[in-house]
């Protein structure tokens, strides 16, 4: 359920960030300006106090009116600028204007418009044009013939005056406009409407009330776990962190990535929660796996780091060869011997620019306390003006004699402890290194399990270190190529890799298989779900997809 | 490695601020969903009431213009309308003054005094929903409720016992209805005094502790994508994860 949370607390996150950030932003700009800044009413007079309807000397009567619209439901006499008008509202809430001293239909011309907008001004400006329009963008509601005064100040303020009745509709300024385009932001309403009831805005709230609702609840699963106790224990992984000890994290502690496994040893050690039965296989829980960010440190079990072997290792190039068109063997001499399992790789640490790049690659021998071959596919320029591959360039530069420095060695692609299952190796391209490494140790065990090695490539000549797993009849070697041309004079087995390993898999017990896979992520990929198709336990298959 | 450890430092930043500027957000979002789910318009109370503007009633005599500015000269503004007052619809003449308005007899030029009578029937003329049960008719001079402002009063509060708790708010000199409050628009006055965090007028949207908390949520934002950008994969991890 908590792991249900932290997902949709990130994703609908992803989809909400971009309006909440509008949201914080027009929010801090309403805070700064204020209603009055924002109301495009600086200039305006609240109102001004009328002269009494005696002094109008109106020659039109009430009576007269009534007269005349009995079935009006309102009947009102206003002063206009020193000229009485009454306004008659019908009985479908229409109003009409009349010149109460003609009793002709009440008209603003350009003149007076200028006038009453003016009186209905106390800034400093003064009239810079006087515009006819049809409603205005700036006036929601208003569709009505007016004029627009254009006032030149400091505000450039903007009033319109309705034509039938000569009311002013509204004074609007540049302060008004930034502020409608935060209103439209914060509203998401882009019609200019300032309308807060409609789909789009739903949505978002109904995404921003899941997201800030499921953080409450991971807040409140933090408090209960204590996290802001400050004299609260640490967890495992952060204890490691502190102590510089080589531990794998990329979530910081957030039981998501599942990379900061731990050993914990004892008659003592605490359940798994829900991240990790989610993050780690049900052997590796009843072996005592963990993650560190998971549990506090405790001194009731050990714990037993996964890379504690690792250290910094300098190397020096010993000498490299191209072994197929596309990929180099490299080969490094350490002074201190390094203790390491087959299938495990070395960070490489890249000087680029002024950074420092980190870049995998696994062993592609049996372990040698000081000799370290490595297989690098070399890649070049996508296209002109894209540079090659940094770290693979940087490292088929390297001449004889060069030094690199690396820290290692890590990784669990490692062979299965003894059992009598046949030992399967599945690789295509640049994955043949920790396979390869695989194989050696494994033959060179006293008495070596039965081993059969698929290797996928798309021509004859990249069929690298070929010779050697040929030469040894313990290892059944099969290549397959996916591109042959017509002319080649290829014998062998052809298509994708995984598909000719799927044929030979069918004849086999599935319960007595160890299965190792490394090679590009398409190969990989497609071989992983065939393994599971087959119906090879989860738990008889090791993969690498490190060091590609 | 220490990018890696990087992550753990934002994600304690992240728990910190989230402590103070989280809740604030969690507050925000339910106050600003109350806003946005229920209709504006529902929210002012616009089906709780109804228009009552009628014409006069047929062949009407009124006095005419003359009379009744010798009679009230400050008058700035008149109009003529036809009122329901003792159980018959009445010609009156509205007067505004500088010192207010108030309505009177618009043949006899008399003027109106609106009684609690008057009031309850025209709140209950006004009042649109099926079945008018008036609770209580209050007249207020001085503390006004929060629900309305100050510069109403006096006025008369027409109490319903209905599904809103409506309260019909009208004018004492002229029976107008001048404000409708229920349930819903007391529910949004809440949300809104909680949206804009000034919990004493819930009208300053200047506080400097506004401010400070929207500042506050920005960063705990930062913080928020920054783990995003270390966290969101778009790599499915295969159940159980590397062997």
């Amino acid at each position: 359920m908590i792991r249900f949370i932290q997902w949709l607390h990130r994703w609908v996150s992803l989809i909400l960030v971009i309006q909440v950030a509008l949201w914080l932003v027009s929010g801090f700009f309403f805070s700064i300006t204020g209603h009055h800044g924002m109301s495009g009413h600086q200039y305006m007079v609240s109102e001004n106090s009328k002269p009494p309807l005696k002094k109008l000397a109106t020659q039109v009567d009430f009576t007269e009116m009534y007269q005349r619209f009995p079935s009006a439901h309102l009947i009102e006499l206003v002063s206009v600028a020193g000229v009485g008008q009454y306004q008659v509202t019908l009985a479908d809430g229409s109003v009409l204007y009349f010149n109460a001293n003609t009793n002709e239909n009440w008209s603003t011309g350009e003149a007076l418009a200028t006038q009453l907008a003016l009186s209905s001004y106390n800034g400093p400006g003064h009239v810079e044009a006087v515009e006819r329009v049809m409603g205005s963008d700036e006036v929601n509601g208003w569709e009505a013939s007016g004029f627009r005064i254009d006032i030149k100040d400091d505000l450039n303020t903007r009033i319109y005056i309705d034509e039938a009745s000569s009311q002013v509709v509204e004074h609007r300024n540049t302060p008004w406009t930034i502020a409608d385009w935060a209103f439209r932001l914060h509203f998401m309403d882009y019609t200019g409407g300032r309308s807060f009831n409609h789909l789009l805005i739903w949505s978002a709230g109904l995404f921003a009330l899941w997201f800030s609702l499921s953080g409450l609840i991971l807040l409140g699963r933090n408090i209960t776990n204590g996290d802001f106790n400050p004299n609260r224990k640490k967890t495992w992984l952060e204890y490691f962190q502190q102590k510089g000890k080589p531990i794998a994290s990329s979530c910081g502690g957030g039981g998501t990535c599942g990379l900061c496994k731990v050993t914990l040893q004892g008659s003592d050690i605490p359940s798994p929660k829900a991240a990790e039965k989610a993050l780690l296989s049900a052997n590796e829980l009843d072996a005592g796996m963990r993650l560190s960010c998971q549990h506090r440190t405790s001194t009731n079990y050990e714990v037993k780091l996964h890379n504690e072997g690792v250290s910094d290792i300098a190397l020096t190039l010993d000498s490299k060869r191209q072994l197929t068109p596309s990929i180099m063997e490299l080969t490094f001499v350490s002074s201190e011997p390094v203790n390491y399992e087959a299938g495990q790789f070395m960070q490489f640490r890249i000087p680029h620019l002024n950074e420092i790049l980190s870049r995998h690659y696994s062993v592609a021998t049996r372990p040698q306390p000081t000799r370290f071959v490595f297989n690098v596919r070399q890649l070049p320029s996508p296209s002109e003006g894209v540079p090659p591959g940094i770290g693979s360039n940087y490292l088929c530069n390297l001449e004889p004699g060069a030094h690199v420095d690396a820290i290692g060695p890590f990784g669990d692609f490692q062979l299965t402890k003894q059992n009598n299952h046949t030992q399967v190796f599945i690789g295509g391209g640049a994955g043949i290194a920790p396979l390869r490494a695989l194989i050696q140790s494994e033959l060179a065990a006293g008495s070596p399990r039965r081993c059969i090695f698929f290797y996928g490539a798309r021509y004859e000549k990249e069929l690298c270190y070929r010779d050697e797993f040929e030469r040894d009849e313990r290892l059944n070697y099969i290549p397959v190529l996916s591109e042959v041309a017509k002319s080649d004079a290829w014998a062998g087995h052809t298509g994708f890799v995984h598909e000719t390993a799927m044929k030979w898999l069918a004849d086999e017990n599935k319960d007595t298989l160890d299965v190792y896979v490394c090679g590009p992520p398409p190969m990989l990929k497609a071989t992983l779900e065939s393994l599971a198709d087959f119906g090879v336990p989860r738990e008889q298959v090791r993969f690498d997809d490190f060091g590609i | 490695m220490s990018e890696k450890k990087r992550s753990s430092q934002w994600r304690v930043w992240h728990r910190w601020l989230s402590l103070v500027f989280g809740l604030q957000m969690v507050i925000w979002t339910i106050s600003g969903a109350y806003m946005v789910f229920f209709d504006l318009d529902y929210i002012h109370g616009d089906h709780l009431v109804q228009d009552v503007s009628q014409p006069l009633p047929e062949g009407t005599e009124v006095s005419d213009l003359d009379k009744l500015l010798t009679r009230y000269p400050e008058t700035e503004k008149a109009s003529l309308e036809a009122r329901r007052l003792d159980g018959k619809l009445q010609p009156v003449y509205k007067l505004k003054s500088d010192k207010g308005e108030f309505l009177v007899n618009a043949k006899s030029l008399e003027r109106i005094e609106i009684t609690q009578h008057h009031i309850e029937d025209l709140a209950n003329r006004y009042y649109a929903q099926e079945s008018a049960d008036i609770e209580s008719v209050v007249y207020m001079t001085d503390n006004p409720p929060t629900e309305i402002s100050e510069t109403l009063l006096p006025v008369w509060q027409v109490n319903y016992d209905d599904f809103g708790n409506t309260s019909l708010y009208l004018s004492e000199t002229t029976g107008d209805l001048l404000v409708k409050r229920h349930t819903f628009w007391r529910g949004f006055d809440i949300v809104w005094m909680l949206h804009i965090m000034d919990y004493d007028e819930r009208v300053d949207i200047e506080t400097w502790w506004l401010k400070a908390f929207i500042i506050g949520t920005f960063i705990l934002m930062i913080t928020g994508i920054v783990l995003l950008l270390y966290t969101i994969t778009f790599k499915r991890r295969p159940i159980g994860g590397a062997q």
